[in-house]
């Protein structure tokens, strides 16, 4: 069991799972639109969960400044919106649109992280909670013309939330969709989600990741062996920066809406959550538990809102999924507290 | 420069006023009026924005935090500021929270002879007519039998409320949710009343919004079409619009009613500049968009956003309240008025029956 990752915590949650996939069936919530939807789920988060993998990995801690990567994100997309781009394309540009944005921010917030060594956690957080009222600034001033994107009554800078169905509002979910069962199956958005996954593989299979895996393991040992520390714990953040944007838009696609302002202000917790589920521990994150992580996390969310709709007993539900969810965070840092401890 | 700017500022003002026939000369005094920051809300933002290009020189303009709930001490403050200001004779707050009362308590003590007008406030009714000259609200318990009884008309079977704890917890919330399900139960309707998860505790509206765009096309797929689906939070109208025009079903009011939530985001509304606030231009325009869904007759709201509407017809209540030509509010008086301001009917009712200065309003609605 140890050797796949599964712990006692994840057995605790698929157990429940399996409990509330029993009760759905009793009665009778329509499994295949949950199936459905737990895949839609997976990939849309999931990106964004990936994207906390690099900076773990070089031993930065989880990112909590996940809204930096977003708004870069939420930029290209804006951009691609305003040039009123379409379709696979439109989202493709967006993306790449986001790229730059998030090099550029990734690398400004590479240089503040630098400085604390030690505090990145909490001080990544409040690089997300300041950066996000900053942005609030930027998007009522924000010089885009699209009059789609801009607020009703005052006719200037950017509305809330921004419609995307006439631009690329579900172009991946729906790309190469099959029907099996009743089931859709996304097979377009699935295989992006497993592209992105295995390049990040690969990459950590080169001598660059190599050697952002050797900075987490033992950053003096790195450092001897003639790493450049700070330029690699950079990449690390500006890497994780990037794929976060590409998550948002992974993301506003499949909901198809561009949220902007406070939107992105809590999207750090629920996907440091998912990777905690999946079995990560600190510096030993692997692929495999952002996959596992989300779809636990995602799926007990998704099957606990409609049984307790049939319950009756609406808050019970929620009152024991937030309570797994979070005495499983709670449990990984405590065990890798535990490890620190008898590893120091 | 700055002489320049107060000279033409006071030039606009005497050729407005005279334009707009106001018997006398400049205002001698300012009126504040408080609301959220724009991204908070942009009705009451706008609306006071819009007021103060009216009556230029006249509106001093103040919002509160972004985080309101964090920093009520600022919020406190920044309206004690207003009463510091001897040629400040009324303050308008248009903000939609609990715990401003306070504030007011102290202006009032420090001034008893400011007028405050809140359109709205959430705080105790009893212990706010005790300190505000008017307050305005919308009769959101009404809205229970008006909405249901407007989706009926509109041809719904079903009527489907979406909520959460938090929101259920709160009084008038619960109560409309109570009066819904009796009118539905007497117009022959069946009331489904659904749970969200709570975008007050944890993630944010994120969960909320992803369950309500999975849930509605399976209570679609249950009740069919022809049901009336009404969700109780603000953020939630883009999703149940969105979905309204792919899936048919009726909407016959949003939580806030006004053209200008969720149908723009929903319906991709390209409002340029000229047009935006022009409510005409708005709603033509969102009828064109149901039109070409298929769903022309399936959705309503009121003409004008209450939030946009409240500031504007507070500050003409407040300047007749000032000039001495309104001595005591009533429905025969604020009628009118509100009729002027708003271009449609709006129906004014006592809150309770024993309090003489908090009425809550209705509007006609515009159907899509």
């Amino acid at each position: 069991m140890k050797r796949f990752g599964v712990q006692i915590p994840q057995v605790f949650i698929i157990v429940f799972l399996v409990l509330m996939v029993v009760l759905a069936l009793g009665f009778e919530i329509p499994m295949n639109w949950i199936i459905s939807d737990a895949l839609v789920r997976l990939v849309m988060n999931g990106v964004l969960v990936l994207s906390l993998v690099p900076m773990l990995k070089a031993g930065i801690g989880i990112n909590f400044g996940l809204p930096v990567g977003i708004v870069a994100g939420l930029l290209g997309l804006c951009i691609s919106v305003n040039l009123r781009m379409k379709g696979l394309w439109g989202l493709s540009a967006g993306m790449l649109f986001s790229v730059p944005v998030a090099i550029l921010l990734g690398y400004g917030y590479g240089a503040i992280l630098n400085r604390v060594k030690g505090k990145e956690e909490i001080t990544a957080t409040f690089v997300g909670f300041s950066f996000i009222p900053l942005m609030n600034f930027f998007w009522t001033i924000a010089p885009f013309s699209n009059p789609a994107m801009l607020w009703p009554i005052g006719g200037k800078g950017m509305r809330p939330v921004i419609g995307l169905k006439s631009y690329f509002a579900k172009a991946l979910n729906h790309l190469w969709m099959v029907e099996v069962m009743g089931v859709k199956i996304p097979v377009g958005l699935l295989l992006f989600f497993a592209l992105l996954c295995l390049l990040l593989f690969v990459f950590f299979r080169t001598n660059f990741g190599r050697a952002m895996t050797a900075v987490g393991e033992n950053e003096q040992f790195a450092r001897l062996a003639g790493v450049n520390v700070a330029r690699v714990r950079t990449w690390a953040i500006i890497l994780s920066t990037m794929i976060a944007a590409l998550g948002i838009c992974v993301y506003a696609q499949s909901y198809g809406f561009i949220e902007l302002y406070d939107a992105p202000l809590m999207m750090a917790f629920p996907a440091a959550s998912a990777i905690l589920v999946g079995g990560s521990m600190g510096r030993h994150t692997h692929i495999a538990h952002v996959v596992i992580g989300t779809f636990l996390f995602q799926t007990t969310y998704l099957i606990s809102g409609p049984i307790a709709n049939e319950m009756m007993l609406p808050e019970v539900a929620e009152i024991f999924r937030l309570m797994i969810t979070n005495a499983i965070i709670l449990y990984a840092l405590l065990y890798e507290g535990g490890k620190r401890h008898d590893v120091g | 420069m700055k002489k320049t700017f107060l000279l033409s500022a006071m030039v606009m003002l005497v050729s407005l006023m005279a334009g707009l026939c106001f018997a006398g000369p400049a205002k001698e005094y300012r009126i504040g009026i408080v609301t959220p920051t724009l991204s908070a809300s942009e009705d009451e933002f706008r609306g006071a924005i819009r007021v103060a290009d009216k009556y230029p020189g006249v509106i001093k303009h103040i919002s509160l935090p972004e985080n309101y709930q964090e920093e009520q001490e600022t919020a406190i403050t920044q309206i004690l500021s207003l009463a510091d200001q001897a040629d400040i004779k009324a303050i308008i707050i248009a903000a939609g929270y609990s715990g401003i009362l306070p504030a007011i308590q102290k202006v009032k003590a420090r001034r008893p002879d400011m007028v405050v007008i809140t359109a709205p406030i959430w705080d105790d009714p009893d212990m706010m007519v005790k300190y505000i000259d008017l307050c305005l609200d919308t009769d959101w318990v009404r809205r229970g039998i008006t909405i249901p009884e407007k989706a009926k008309k509109m041809g719904a079977k079903t009527f489907i409320h979406y909520s959460f704890p938090t929101h259920m917890a709160k009084e008038v919330l619960a109560k409309r949710r109570d009066t819904m399900k009796a009118t539905c139960e007497r117009l022959g309707m069946k009331f489904v009343a659904l749970n969200t998860p709570d975008p007050k505790t944890g993630a944010g509206s994120t969960p909320m919004l992803q369950f309500l765009s999975e849930d509605i096309p399976r209570q679609i797929a249950k009740y069919g079409k022809d049901t009336c689906i009404f969700g109780t939070n603000c953020p939630m109208q883009d999703v149940i619009i969105a979905q309204a025009l792919e899936l048919k079903f009726i909407m016959a009011e949003q939580c806030c009613p006004t053209p200008t939530q969720g149908f723009p985001a929903a319906m991709e509304l390209e409002i340029t500049e000229k047009d935006a606030g022009n409510f005409d231009k708005i709603n033509a325009m969102i009828a064109q968009k149901a039109a070409a869904a298929g769903c022309t007759g399936r959705l309503s709201t009121w003409p004008v956003p209450v939030g946009y509407f409240f500031p504007e017809f507070a500050t003409e209540v407040a300047m007749k309240m000032i000039e001495g030509d309104l001595k005591d509010v009533g429905v025969e008086t604020l009628a009118p008025l509100a009729r002027e301001v708003a271009g449609v009917d709006v129906y004014f009712e006592k809150m309770k029956p024993e309090l003489n200065n908090y009425y809550l309003i209705v509007m006609d609605s515009v159907f899509y």
